[in-house]
């Protein structure tokens, strides 16, 4: 295992992480980061203040905050069906809807506000799958090193050569292009980045005093994993969650834009790749679906970079 | 010096750029015949050789590249191509067909009778339309310019498969090397006597075609090359056509894009050149299936499914509604069958009827819907229309999208649908294209675009036999409208509409191909007359 | 250890991962549902019950899932990649014909997307707090977070529709074929819009990168020691600080080459470029498995090269991992 494959491949992380990463990964060729053994005096807070002092981390909370509440609340405020025709296809823009229509007439506007639930759990839920491989398989990885580390490294190793997104095609080809399909998909394709940032934590830690200390204590490995090692390793994997979030948003729109979205349910990617052959004669049917992904994904990954910022004193002064 | 403004890297070497291509264009300027035409188009063919592929991507290369026995006018009339002459037996059991002179292929090579019978046997063989040919018993050549063609039993529907598209004559001395038809090297490089040969396919950009010196109808073909370009992306294909880069652009199917390109200055849009290909639009029921085994069921969806919005609003008035199974424009389209006229009230009270209550969300019954994926504007539209507009009568539409063809045509030939959308051309005659939806002994299943909604109707089965070898044509449309009326009132399947394909070309061209097979027949007659300043 | 033996086992590495690659995509994709015949027998437009044994048997559909596996293995040691149900010809060509194309525009948009986002962060980082600072931080958050195809839609909607100057499908004009340089130039117009909506993604994030890196090592002691031996700053920035600030940015580039190939996939159907991403759409849509597995099989070897080749670089670059890491 080189360094260079060490390193992340989700994008944002990488730019933030990419030298943690280095150093976890080749210890004793760079200088140790330094990092506080069990955080003195509530490190969530003293995280949640720092996140607060960067005025982008807080704008993206906001945003954030603003596009769940809009697709929580704003269906019951807006009650039209985004699968109802409600006019002529191609309406423009106009008092009686807002954003226009599509090309069936359905509207604009309702499409957005019902669809962002449907991006926005396939986002959270498909980052969670994430998140929830890579942990467990850097974890595992890391801790024990070994064979079970071979093998492990192996595995995510053939994951990594296949482009993601060609794999997720494939795979919703193969199983049917519904909104669980798709979102188990791009869970399954994209979890290497944060398998490689765990086992690079769990390495550099496990070999710290006070985890050899509780060890000594007769601490068992799943002890040792979810009680003393996780913990210490969950500031980067939260970057890391948050910035995956914003990948699976991205993804959902690249595969409905191939036209291997669910019909069945409205989402932005789905309004983008159903509207994609009228964007010369209805630019607002694409465009403003295409406006929301770019607001979430943006949302995401100020957030992504205020705690980073928050929880890793090193890179503070950046 | 014309600079064309599009470009501005081209355009700021200007000299240098058309420095490098002295002749071809400006020959073009002169105005004196010749010429490029580009045409753009997303229809990727498999391969060029139309005697074992149908389809419209390769029946345009096809038709130029190979010659058939006969060509059709805009009016359904046999015209002599290949065959100077043609004569039916009075019998109806044989065809003479007397060659041209001096027909040669690309290579040099004599159009014998032989090459006739040769490749009439092929596509008997191997051609997916099975009873285009299937009344042909053998091809006799008595002599180097003659074949007759012997029949099992009289076939009117013969003349219209001696067609460019469906008959393309190969040559035998290439084809006839033993080798697999369908996947002969050749399909990709291949060699006809057509007006135009194959010069070069690059894989997902274009072909090309040239001019064919010695094609034996004198002075024609009158331009000097071909190029087709593979567009996938329609706003680019549109965009590319809007700007005189693309100078005609064949097959277009969506509205939006019909209403742009006829807003344009510079383009003339025509629907002329389809009849001959006759596709239809429609949704299919499983007529085996519960709640649609009952045709009250059937007509209460017609009935429900407003074809008058799908055509005037969902297809912005450019489709031709279909009331039946012969496309409207073949002289055999009766217009006089039941229309299922929008009634949302008869509608409910034939579900009503056929025990179909409403439950207490007021909904009946909940039923499937596929689509051919890949087709939106004609199939997905309209599925999700109707999801929207059966809900009115209680019905819960799920629309199952399949992710690729062979999904779709797997669920379709198995069975495994309540109703799917489709796209069936009746390809000129309905021996060689309508038969095969009604005919019970077509029911296969596994085999898409058979008898898929298992439809059986003895006396259609009856009327559809005796019109195949009808001879008398006032006759055999009589028995084709007894037909169309009867199949209306079952509904197995609702016609919804013509597909409302459009040619659109550059205004300075002439000799337009109109005639019922459109693009897919030579385009000898095409000319620049005002050439483009590009 | 040294540099060949460690190709050598990262070359023995990469050759088991290939086989691996191969053996699931076979086996994935004959789990689907779907039978390519119906594809075949669709495409020439429908097909009675014969023909449709007939090509089962040709395409050796009718063997068990295990014999067609390991006969696909055996012809692909051989260089035989099959052949394509829907093209209708050997997949090898196909995949001669489209991949320069893909290459071609994948290292046009990384080769501006590293240069014009190590500029730009070179710059940024001069001053972290100045303006210029916070716009390229803002324009790399943006560039990252617009999904490619929307980017490419409304890039075409702008160069093809309301302001007409650039070409927007195909790789050339096939009308007038051009020769030499003015072919240079014509292909080099065409691919204006591809690659700069692609590099926009990845300028979004090299520049950060280089903005990070570059705020990290003109803090670092040598180039203070620079700075006090009174090297001008440019030859400072530029000759010391620059070399290392590339490293990550060379680190990165190899890495996203699977992300990269993925996004030339969706910029080339937007722009119909004439590579491997219509292709790969046509092979999923057609269920064309021959050409399907070659197309993942050719990408997983050109990420893999791409990853040795950077591993590679780096050592060059940067001496201190020469010792070998492992």
């Amino acid at each position: 295992m080189s360094t260079v494959e060490q390193t992340l491949i989700v994008p944002r992380t990488e730019a933030s992480n990419v030298k943690t990463a280095a150093n976890a990964a080749a210890p004793g060729t760079t200088t140790m980061r330094v990092q506080p053994v069990a955080r003195a005096l509530s490190p969530a807070r003293a995280a949640l203040r720092q996140f607060l002092r960067s005025p982008s981390g807080v704008a993206g909370a906001i945003l954030l905050l603003a596009l769940i509440l809009a697709t929580i609340f704003g269906p019951m405020l807006y009650p039209i069906d985004p699968l109802e025709i409600v006019g002529l296809p191609f309406s423009p823009p106009d008092a009686d809807a807002l954003l226009g229509t599509d090309y069936l007439g359905r509207d604009v506007l309702a499409g957005l506000i019902h669809g962002g639930r449907a991006t926005m759990t396939v986002g959270a839920v498909a980052a969670l799958i994430t998140i929830v491989i890579g942990v467990s398989v850097g974890a595992l990885s890391g801790f024990f090193g070994g064979w079970i580390d071979s093998l492990l490294v192996k595995i995510s190793e053939f994951f990594q050569v296949l482009p993601p997104l060609l794999f997720a095609m494939v795979l919703v080809t193969l199983f049917g292009p519904r909104l669980t399909t798709i979102t188990i998909a791009i869970g399954a394709v994209s979890w290497t980045s944060a398998a490689r940032l765990t086992r690079a934590e769990f390495m550099r830690l496990r070999d710290l005093d006070f985890i050899k200390a509780s060890r000594a204590a007769g601490a068992g490995n799943w002890h040792l994993i979810m009680r003393v090692v996780l913990p210490n390793a969950l500031p980067p994997i939260i970057v890391s969650a948050t910035l995956a979030i914003g990948v699976a948003i991205l993804f959902e729109g690249g595969l409905s834009f191939l036209g291997l979205g669910d019909p069945n349910t409205m989402s932005w990617g789905l309004m983008i790749g159903q509207n994609r052959n009228y964007v010369l004669d209805a630019w607002w049917a694409v465009t403003f679906p295409g406006a929301a992904i770019f607001l979430a994904v943006l949302a995401v990954s100020l957030v992504g970079d205020g705690i980073n910022d928050a929880v890793n004193p090193r890179l503070r002064r950046r | 010096m014309m600079l064309s403004k599009r470009s501005f890297l081209t355009g700021a070497l200007g000299g240098m750029a058309l420095a490098g291509l002295p002749s071809e264009t400006w020959a073009q300027s002169a105005g004196s015949g010749g010429g490029t035409l580009v045409i753009g188009s997303s229809q990727v063919p498999r391969h060029f050789n139309g005697a074992v592929q149908s389809g419209i991507a390769t029946a345009l290369p096809s038709s130029q590249i190979f010659a058939s026995p006969l060509r059709f006018d805009e009016s359904w009339n046999p015209q002599p191509y290949l065959a100077k002459s043609w004569e039916i037996a009075a019998d109806g059991l044989s065809v003479t067909l007397k060659l041209v002179d001096d027909a040669v292929f690309h290579d040099g090579k004599p159009v014998t009778s032989d090459d006739v019978a040769f490749s009439v046997m092929a596509i008997k063989e191997n051609h997916p339309f099975k009873t285009m040919l299937a009344a042909v018993d053998k091809v006799e050549t008595p002599d180097p310019k003659i074949a007759v063609i012997k029949l099992a039993h009289p076939h009117p529907a013969l003349l219209l498969a001696m067609s460019p598209a469906l008959m393309p004559i190969l040559p035998k001395h290439i084809y006839g090397d033993g080798q697999d038809i369908k996947t002969h090297p050749a399909n990709l490089k291949p060699i006809g006597s057509g007006p135009y040969k194959f010069t070069e396919y690059k894989q997902g950009d274009y072909y090309t075609l040239e001019k064919f010196d010695k094609f034996f109808i004198p002075g024609r073909p009158k331009l000097d090359k071909i190029v087709v370009r593979l567009i996938s992306d329609p706003n680019a294909l549109l965009v590319s056509t809007e700007r005189g880069e693309i100078h005609a652009a064949p097959f277009i199917a969506g509205v939006r894009d019909i209403e742009r390109l006829e807003k344009s200055q510079n383009l003339v849009v025509t629907d002329k050149g389809f009849t001959g290909i006759g596709a239809l639009n429609w949704l299919a029921f499983n007529t085996r299936k519960k709640p649609l085994d009952d045709v009250r069921v059937r007509q209460a969806i017609a009935y429900a499914a407003n074809r008058d919005f799908i055509v005037k609003k969902l297809m912005g008035g450019k489709a031709k509604p279909a009331t039946g199974p012969i496309a409207p424009g073949s002289p055999l389209d009766e217009a006089n069958v039941e229309q299922y006229k929008f009634d949302l009230e008869k509608a409910r009270k034939l579900l009503d009827e056929a025990g179909l209550k409403p439950g207490a969300d007021g909904m009946r019954v909940t039923l499937t819907i596929d689509y051919i994926p890949g087709a939106d504007e004609q199939q997905r539209n309209v599925a999700e229309y109707l999801r929207s507009a059966l809900k009115r009568v209680g019905l819960n539409l799920e629309v199952r999208a399949a992710p690729d063809f062979p999904t779709w045509a797997q669920r379709v030939s198995n069975y495994d649908f309540d109703m799917t959308m489709d796209n069936v051309y009746n390809w000129g005659d309905p021996v060689i294209g309508v038969d095969r939806t009604y005919l019970s002994s077509n029911i296969r299943k596994g085999i898409i675009w058979s008898n898929t909604q298992q439809y059986s109707n003895p006396k259609v089965d009856d009327i559809l036999a005796k019109a195949a070898v009808e001879t008398a044509p006032d006759k055999r449309k009589a028995l084709y409208s007894e037909f169309q009326k009867i199949v209306v009132e079952d509904v197995p399947i609702y016609f919804i509409n013509a597909t409302p394909y459009y040619n659109a070309f550059a205004k300075g061209l002439g000799g337009l191909p109109t005639t019922i097979w459109g693009v897919a027949s030579p385009l000898d007659e095409l000319y620049w007359a005002t050439p483009p300043k590009i | 250890m040294t540099l060949l033996t460690h190709l050598f086992g990262r070359l023995a590495n990469a050759a088991m991962l290939l086989l691996a690659v191969l053996v699931l995509n076979f086996c994935l994709i004959h789990a689907a549902p779907g039978d390519p015949v119906q594809v075949i027998a669709g495409e020439m437009g429908g097909a009675s019950a014969e023909v449709i044994a007939a090509l089962r048997a040709k395409y050796g559909l009718d063997h068990s899932v295990l014999e067609q596996l390991f006969t696909y293995l055996h012809n692909v040691l051989l260089g035989d990649f099959g052949y394509s149900y829907y093209f209708n010809q050997p997949v090898l060509g196909l995949i001669a014909q489209r991949l320069p194309a893909t290459l071609y525009l994948a290292f046009a948009s990384v080769m501006v997307a590293v240069v014009v986002g190590t500029l730009l962060g070179v710059v940024s980082a001069r001053r972290p707090n100045g303006l210029l600072s916070h716009a390229v931080t803002v324009l790399s958050l943006a560039g990252y977070a617009a999904p490619i195809f929307w980017t490419g839609l409304l890039l075409l909607l702008l160069f093809g529709s309301v302001w007409p100057i650039l070409p927007v499908s195909g790789m050339a004009d096939v009308v007038h074929p051009r020769t030499g340089l003015a072919y240079g130039l014509d292909v080099l117009e065409h691919l204006i819009l591809p690659a700069a909506t692609l590099a926009l993604v990845f300028v979004a994030q090299y520049s950060r990168l280089a903005r990070v890196n570059m705020i990290d090592v003109l803090s670092s002691d040598y180039v203070r020691t620079a700075r006090a031996k009174g090297l001008p700053e440019s030859v400072v920035i530029f000759k010391h600080a620059l070399r290392n600030a590339l490293i990550p940015i060379v680190t990165v580039m190899g890495l996203q080459f699977g992300n990269l190939f993925a996004g030339a996939v969706l910029v080339e159907t937007v722009y119909s470029w004439p590579g491997m991403g219509r292709l790969v759409f046509d092979s999923i849509l057609r269920r064309d498995y021959p050409t399907l597995m070659a197309v993942l099989f050719f990408s997983a070897v050109i990420v893999i090269a791409a990853n040795i080749a950077t591993d590679l670089v780096y050592r060059l670059i940067d001496p201190r991992i020469r010792g070998g890491s492992r």
